[in-house]
């Protein structure tokens, strides 16, 4: 087979006749009113890009993130790849006699090796391969694989063959799940039209088997975690997905800990155990004491939870030796030798070079080849060099054609198929659906990809095993166990939001000013008082001040803040990476008020050259952070998460409304009226002062309505009471001290204003209060440190000892001198 | 022989340790000519959790698990162990080139032919044998040449390179220590196409009545073992003292490289600079009193 010959058509067979299982769908594709399925694509597209925030990171916070992986760039084709139902069948049988024969292999290869022995698998394979984990190889229990991609491609021939094996990063589950339910939403028509096999018995079963693997207990919380590098991997997304639709804990290896022979998550309420690890980190990566060896990364003891029993970890940290590039050239002899039968499903021709009559067929036509490290996964060559018993050469086969959506017709284009397998306890069992990758006309995939839909064979019983017993379920009313990192982020993302807010008001206030022709010189005064604020907010630099009426550089500050580098900007993206780390505790709906308007303010921001642009855009924010708060409060379950979110709000607003009357209560008393209408202006307070006290400004009502009423919620007292409520109610019970804390700076609030009131010169008094306003804000940052403190365990990096010996003199090194 | 063994490794934190984890290659592997006749391992303060097992190479080993702050921590390891010199080196062995091919039919000597995580392949390494290995010669004869070679073109010089130096840097300086030098030779055979591995333990530095003094510094020692076909096996080299290894060496165990065998590896929370002593004592167990 080459790329020369003819590409089988997935919807047209040699006659030019449409295939069976395609005229269904083609049937209803035919029916959609004129235009319909570019009107459909657009849908999808749309659907994609406000579930995507990839664009909205910070480049530093997505190394490596491929704009491929889903993020903005990923498209979903409005045709689906069509399989016949015996097609599917065999295709499923012969998968899972490769899984059954991959699991046989790794546990020959960290057990008895007789394989290398025999010679029926090269050393050159197994030993310098990277993926082979000694400390594996002892008493860490199989099974090695639970679940297995694999992708494939179908020849000119018309049998499909497999293109590459997937144990460790098993990409593509979550999206083909998000791919079945847009297209249902999108195309209802073509979806009810066509008979097909439903993805969802695949998803029970797992859950079924994660439970099966906690035991009786119900495998939510913290009996299971799956494990993600973090929120900067290109695959977060489906990480985050696949957490929630199995409902266990999504973790980083920071928020787990290894403790007598056993795996934690920590949490709000303490360590919480795991006993079953769904890995996406490459195994290598797991346990820095044992594995590692060179970098810091993983969890010390992992291996030891493991040995012990008391871990399980899907898939085994040693399966991702079944990657090995050059392995399929062996499967067709380790099959009969392992599993006594013919291996069902051909691989895409492989050579290992190693051996000399494979080295002279690829000398022979190397162009026909593609180059892999035989042992290394993902390390290719453009040409041979060195040893070539380190190299294999993969056959590039001509794909598949399969019709595409392109601009505003349909092309043929190649496709390749990544199916998806799950060991359910008795056997394999292959998801009847999965994604199709469509290539572009130069070959190259990645960014567009097929739903994949299995027609249900005539009578066939689709339903699934009935679902396991298990004992009902305890009425729950806490929140569950958070974990400690989610607290952390979410707390921070309230303070953020917060932040935007009260910068983004200061800069209207600022701005409104500045607009001002000709500028009063009570609107100097205003501008002056306000800079001072900006100043205190990191918004502007010394340099920056307005000085004798000239505030040029303060108007270039102003534009510059929401400009790339500038302090808005950069707060914006701190947003959008606290709301992807928090992504598993928000809804679809959530992350969606969360990121979209964000996206929109950000470019209005960079795009303001007019201080009305500005404006518009500062507006656009204030709007932001209500949204935020609006959809938290409308949406999400008190307590827990949403403890943490409010309380970032409430002490971040509290600092700040402090800093500006500290700030702007710095004046002779003969101002003190030009300051608290700005007080009042900045804390949304100016309607409600109106309607109680008319057009009389006094520094006794107008503070009192700022700090003290406990019924504004713009006030200062409003914050600090609530904070002194969310902290004492943190699941666990809360921590009294940090409460108490918060009730003193209330008191403290509550007896400044009531000095005021009770002044005979109220102006006099209200100025005297400036430096404790100003300290009682470094006392809120205080309390904020120590409930990160207190609930957060801000633990420094683990080290490496007896490795590298920077840190000592040579004849102090662990191994010394002989 | 019979000799007694104390090795004691002290750390001391500049701030305490929150938590910390050891895997420790610190008891002789018993071996067909090394009986180990008592052997115990002491940490102070003591651990939450220990476990023993044997790793992948059959090299006994513990983990320590310490999850209380520490500021300082101890490690002594006390063994007895009886050796007897191994077979010598036979009369024939297989020609040096024939090596690789009958490796790789041996799994437990094929691993050992590799380039391993901090021994990748160095051109210079092979060339600083490579005048022993001529046509055809065997290997055992080559093995003979080249050890004295050692004694000749090596200096041990105690300072100059660290756990970490690579095998480049030894070979520019013609100096190091006994990892260097094992590091060096591994890195040579194996490039020649013969399975060599790193052998780490002790060997004795006060010299018997009438014997010869040995290098080495009352501390950890390291030689290399290299696989010279199915019927001669492995057989211990030390460069260090240009010499094939008789009863005067006691193994610890043995792996591709310094990092499977670290007597004492560690990861630990916390803890800001450290310093670290090491002390080991060897005698033999006639000249202890009693």
């Amino acid at each position: 087979m080459t790329a020369a010959e003819a590409s089988v058509d997935e919807m047209v067979d040699g006659g030019g006749r449409v295939r069976p299982q395609w005229r269904g769908l083609l049937g209803a594709l035919s029916s959609l009113p004129e235009g319909g399925l570019v009107a459909r694509a657009r849908l999808l597209d749309r659907a994609f890009e406000e579930e995507g925030s990839a664009g909205l990171l910070p480049s530093h916070a997505a190394p490596g993130a491929a704009p491929g992986g889903r993020g903005a760039a990923g498209r979903l084709d409005p045709v689906p790849l069509v399989l016949d139902g015996a097609e599917f069948a065999a295709l499923a049988e012969g998968l899972a006699q490769r899984a059954r024969l991959l699991e046989a292999v790794l546990e020959d290869l960290h057990g008895p090796q007789f394989l290398l022995g025999r010679g029926a698998i090269p050393p050159e394979l197994v030993f310098p391969n990277p993926a082979f984990l000694r400390p594996c190889c002892n008493g860490v229990p199989g099974p090695f694989l639970h679940l297995y991609a694999a992708d494939l491609l179908r020849g000119a021939d018309g049998a499909w063959r497999v293109a590459g094996d997937s144990v460790v990063g098993m990409e593509g589950l979550a999206q083909a799940y998000a791919n079945r339910s847009h297209m249902a939403r999108t195309l209802p028509e073509c979806a009810r039209a066509v008979q097909m096999r439903p993805l969802r018995p695949f998803m029970d079963a797992w859950r079924d088997v994660l439970q099966r693997a906690v035991g009786g207990e119900p495998a939510g919380a913290a009996t299971v975690a799956l494990l993600t590098p973090g929120v900067g991997h290109p695959h977060w997304a489906e990480h985050v997905t696949l957490a929630r639709d199995l409902s266990c804990a999504l973790a980083e290896a920071g928020d787990l800990t290894a403790r007598g022979g056993a795996l934690f998550l920590k949490t709000l309420r303490g360590l919480q155990p795991v006993r079953v690890l769904l890995s996406r980190v490459p195994g290598a990566l797991l346990d820095p004491l044992e594995l590692g060896g060179r970098t810091a990364a993983g969890v010390p003891g992992l291996l030891d939870a493991a040995r012990a029993g008391n871990l399980v970890v899907h898939n085994h940290p040693g399966a991702g030796l079944a990657e090995a590039p050059a392995l399929p050239a062996f499967l067709p002899a380790l099959c009969r030798d392992l599993l006594g039968e013919e291996l069902a499903l051909p691989s895409v021709g492989t050579l290992w070079l190693g051996d000399p009559g494979s080295l002279a067929r690829y000398a022979a036509a190397p162009t026909g080849f593609a180059l892999r490290a035989a042992g290394e996964a993902g390390r290719g060559a453009e040409a041979l060099s060195g040893d070539p018993r380190g190299w294999a050469a993969v056959e590039r086969p001509a794909a598949s054609l399969a019709p595409t959506l392109v601009g505003e017709r349909l092309e043929p284009r190649p496709v390749a198929l990544r199916l998806f397998l799950l060991h359910d306890g008795a056997g394999w069992r292959c998801l009847p659906g999965g994604v199709a990758r469509v290539a572009d006309a130069e070959g190259r995939g990645g960014e567009v990809s097929k739903d994949v839909w299995v027609l249900s064979e005539e009578g066939a019983e689709i339903r699934g095993p009935a679902a396991l017993q298990v004992p009902a379920l305890a009425i729950r009313r806490a929140a569950g166990d958070l974990p400690s990192r989610v607290a952390d982020n979410l707390f921070w993302l309230g303070r953020y939001v917060e932040r935007l807010d009260d910068s983004a008001r200061l800069m209207r206030a600022t701005m409104a000013r500045l607009d001002r022709a000709p500028m009063l010189p009570r609107d100097l005064a205003e501008v002056a008082a306000l800079s001072r604020c900006l100043l205190d907010a990191k918004l502007i630099t010394e340099e920056q001040l307005p000085t004798s009426g000239d505030d040029a550089a303060l108007r270039r500050a102003m534009l510059q803040a929401g400009r790339k580098g500038g302090r808005v900007h950069r707060l914006t993206g701190e947003v959008a990476r606290l709301v992807e780390g928090t992504r598993d505790r928000l809804t679809g709906d959530m992350h969606a008020a969360f990121t979209l308007p964000l996206r929109d303010c950000r470019a209005a921001l960079m795009e303001a050259s007019t201080p009305a642009a500005l404006g518009a855009a500062l507006g656009g924010l204030v709007r932001y952070a209500s949204g935020v708060a609006g959809v938290a409060a409308e949406n999400m379950v008190r307590g827990g998460a949403h403890s943490f979110l409010d309380l970032g709000r409430r002490l971040e607003r509290g600092a700040s409304v402090a800093a500006l009357l500290g700030h702007l209560l710095a004046e002779p008393p003969a101002r003190v009226e030009s300051a608290l209408a700005l007080a009042l202006e900045l804390c949304d307070s100016v309607i409600t002062y109106r309607t109680r006290y008319l057009h009389l400004l006094q520094p006794a009502p107008a503070l009192d309505l700022v700090m003290a009423d406990p019924a504004n919620p713009r006030g200062l007292v409003f914050q600090l009471a609530a904070a002194e409520a969310l902290l004492a109610g943190v699941e666990g019970g809360g921590d009294p001290s940090l409460s108490a804390w918060a009730r003193r700076l209330r008191l403290e609030g509550e007896a400044m204003a009531a000095e005021v009131a009770g002044a005979a010169e109220g102006a006099t008094a209200a100025t005297l209060l400036s430096p404790r306003l100003l300290a009682l804000e470094e006392s809120v940052g205080a309390l904020s440190d120590a409930i990160g403190r207190r609930y957060f365990t801000l633990v420094a990096p683990p080290r490496l000892l007896g490795v590298d010996t920077a840190e000592a003199p040579a004849r102090g090194a662990v191994r010394g001198a002989a | 022989m019979i000799y007694r063994l104390r090795h004691v490794t002290a750390y001391g934190y500049e701030l305490p340790v929150e938590m910390a984890t050891h895997l420790l290659h610190l008891t002789p592997r018993p071996l067909p000519r090394q009986r180990v006749l008592d052997a115990a391992l002491d940490c102070d303060p003591p651990p939450a959790r220990r476990t023993e097992g044997i790793d992948h190479f059959g090299n006994p080993s513990a983990w320590l698990y310490l999850d209380r702050p520490h500021a300082r921590l101890t490690v002594t390891a006390e063994s007895t162990v009886q050796v007897t010199a191994p077979p010598p080196l036979p009369a024939a062995t297989p020609p040096w080139e024939a090596i690789r091919a009958l490796a790789l039919g041996y799994a437990e000597a094929a691993e050992f032919l590799f380039p391993s995580p901090t021994l990748p392949p160095v051109e210079a390494a092979r060339a600083f044998l490579a005048p022993y290995f001529t046509p055809g010669r065997p290997v055992g004869e080559a093995a003979v040449g080249l050890i004295a070679h050692f004694r000749d073109h090596m200096a041990f010089r105690a300072g100059v390179t660290t756990v970490s130096t690579p095998v480049e840097e030894v070979l520019r300086r013609r100096a190091g220590v006994c990892q260097d030098f094992a590091h060096l030779l591994v890195t040579g055979l194996r490039m020649l196409g013969i399975p060599a591995r790193y052998v780490s333990g002790y060997i004795r530095t006060r010299p018997a009545p009438g014997g010869v003094q040995r290098v080495g510094a009352d501390q950890s020692h390291a030689w290399v073992a290299a696989w010279m076909g199915p019927e001669a096996g492995w057989i211990e080299m030390d460069p260090t003292n240009s010499l094939f290894v008789a009863d005067e060496h006691v193994v610890l165990g043995w792996g591709r490289d310094f990092g499977d065998v670290s007597p004492l590896l560690g990861v630990i929370l916390g803890g800001g600079r450290h310093s670290v002593t090491v002390g080991v004592d060897m005698e033999e167990a006639a000249s202890v009193s009693g």
